[in-house]
């Protein structure tokens, strides 16, 4: 491929990269990927591959000038094959529709009831959060790390999180979970709270629901473990951001 | 790595043969047909969530890496326009030891992460580095810089864990930097590289304009970001194919136990594939199923190998030289996570 023509791909590729990345942010489905902490990374990201593309692009309308003055001969452009690589996560993000990691990631990625995820800080001020704030991370951090859970029993609480059926749960209980990712999707886990609720065969698998109630705890594989005595359940639509960020 | 086929070439004299590729293409259509006709009807649902999961697990790592390579390829596209061979000697000591502690901790001014490293280090090579130096500098500096320092106190605080992380990242380093300083001749451990230099097809002249050599760096960043990113989302894919494919919890279940408990961390690190930057975040999940011991390797060798850099590693060694990057560091760890496993209280 001659070099000019490689220079062209080169610079579309990055322009196309660069649009990507900069709607995906622009549209918030960036966190459907990454931590929310790292999206002013890929900002900078978008902004370097947009001065590349005009670097490419005027390097370009350069050495046509360039050759026009002396006969040049043909350089060699690195492999093509570059470039088919660099399409393909421009395919994948553009043909796949974007959909967060849900129920059908839980058989290989795991989903847990309990998970000791406590950074060197957090775990003061979690309990002095009111109840209807904590997520379904808090709680579970909370059950984890509590010794003497005795105050906690009883206090309200209202969690967000999508439907999830187990043939481990008994009648009328369903989980309402939330995949956690610490740094992308890649590292992503599913935590899950019991919920117990007289209609809970109603609910669809996968579906978004508030759900609000009473906590209790319960012994689940050995583990003490929150439940939800649910005094409501609604629908709600998928939050704008699907994970929770530890 | 293409795979050229040389078919025998066929001299048929017969009027209008039918072109091969035309009676390949029916059968394999026929035996799609047939394939297809025979699979579940839940199988294309299956599949369809499958290649979800895939798609996801694949742009996060993508994304998340884009803008560490985007700073490793620039910082190598920096080196080669604005240093010279002679500034490199001058700094770098030719004795393996000091080459190799040298070597570990220029990680400390060139802040990159393990996507980042591998075409920085390369650019260093072909600028004269040492090859003691430049293999302690791509096996530490995914460790032992700023940011990896920041956010591993942030996971961890300023304790135990960042020491020990700091510490065992720099001796694996050293040594496998040693190790390589027995190799007197580069050519033996480096794959030949064809074109680096083919950016310099208008060489900036020495007293080229400021704007001139930056335009140089961006040229050249832009070539390697190609040429390095095709390794990523080869290693990308692989990793979210094994993580689509193959059950985390299964393999955390076999995880018990002193020795099993570390390798599982290791085996984990691999397939995880996640950049050194962020990695302490994760290994914060494990820590209440997984002992210090077993998590300080996951923390140590992590940023050393995974699926990507070892991909990336092959385009910049021989093959042979990438075993022993892979194993020395793999033992290491390994010895270090058992012998905290049963020694730390």
């Amino acid at each position: 491929m001659p070099k000019r023509l490689y220079r062209s791909f080169q610079a579309l590729l990055l322009l196309g990269m660069c649009i990507f990345l900069g709607s995906k942010a622009a549209s918030g489905q960036l966190t459907y990927y990454i931590n929310q902490r790292f999206v002013p990374l890929t900002i900078f990201g978008v902004i370097f591959l947009a001065i590349l593309a005009q670097t490419m692009f005027s390097e370009n309308k350069r050495s046509r000038q360039h050759d026009s003055e002396h006969d040049h001969d043909h350089d060699h452009a690195p492999a093509s094959a570059n470039l088919w690589f660099m399409l393909v996560p421009l395919l994948i993000g553009v043909l796949i529709p974007a959909r967060p990691l849900d129920s059908s990631a839980f058989a290989t990625k795991g989903f847990n009831t309990n998970s000791p995820l406590v950074s060197a800080d957090s775990s003061a001020q979690l309990f002095e959060t009111d109840s209807e704030d904590r997520n379904v991370l808090d709680w579970i951090k909370l059950f984890n790390y509590e010794t003497n859970l005795a105050p906690f029993i009883g206090q309200k609480a209202s969690v967000i999180g999508f439907v999830y059926f187990d043939e481990t749960l008994g009648k009328n209980q369903f989980f309402v979970s939330r995949f956690v990712v610490s740094c992308c999707a890649a590292d992503g886990f599913a935590l899950a709270m019991i919920s117990e609720w007289p209609q809970a065969a109603t609910l669809e698998q996968d579906s978004w629901v508030l759900v609000k109630g009473v906590v209790k705890s319960v012994t689940l594989n050995d583990r003490v473990v929150p439940l939800i005595q649910a005094e409501s359940v609604q629908a709600v639509p998928e939050p704008e951001q699907p994970y929770l960020f530890p | 790595m293409t795979v050229v086929i040389i078919f025998p070439v066929q001299n048929t004299t017969s009027p209008r043969p039918l072109p091969r590729s035309l009676i390949l293409s029916i059968l394999i259509g026929i035996l799609l047909m047939v394939v297809l006709s025979m699979v579940p009807s839940g199988f294309f649902a299956w599949l369809w969530e499958k290649l979800n999961v895939f798609a996801t697990v694949f742009l996060g790592i993508f994304v998340e890496a884009i803008p560490y390579l985007l700073l490793g390829t620039l910082a190598s596209g920096l080196v080669e326009v604005f240093m010279d061979r002679d500034q490199m000697s001058k700094w770098i000591s030719h004795r393996p030891i000091a080459a190799a502690v040298g070597g570990a901790f220029m990680g400390l001014v060139f802040p990159v992460c393990e996507c980042g490293v591998v075409p920085l280090t390369r650019r260093l090579f072909n600028k004269g580095l040492p090859l003691s130096a430049g293999i302690s500098f791509l096996l530490a500096a995914p460790v032992l810089n700023p940011i990896v320092v920041f956010s591993t106190a942030a996971a961890f605080g300023w304790g135990n864990m960042l020491f020990w992380r700091m510490g065992i990242s720099l001796v694996i380093a050293i040594v496998v930097g040693l190790v390589f300083s027995v190799e007197k001749d580069s050519a033996n451990v480096l794959r030949p590289v064809l074109n680096l230099s083919h950016e310099h097809d208008h060489t900036p002249e020495a007293n080229a304009s400021i704007a001139e050599k930056f335009r140089q760096a961006l040229l050249i960043t832009a070539d390697e970001f190609f040429e390095m990113g095709r390794y990523l989302i080869l290693g990308a894919m692989l990793a979210a194919g094994l993580q689509t494919f193959i059950a985390q919890s299964s393999l955390l279940a076999i995880g018990s136990g002193p020795v099993l408990s570390v390798l599982v961390m290791l085996v984990l690190a691999i397939l995880l594939s996640i950049c050194s930057t962020v990695d302490a975040f994760v290994a914060l999940g494990f820590m209440g199923t997984f002992s210090f011991g077993s998590v300080l390797s996951f923390l140590v060798f992590g940023p050393m190998v995974d699926i990507k850099s070892v991909i990336m590693y092959l385009q910049v060694f021989r093959r042979r030289s990438v075993t022993y990057l892979v194993a020395i560091p793999f033992m290491m760890s390994l010895l270090a996570g058992i012998l905290f496993n049963y020694f730390q209280p």
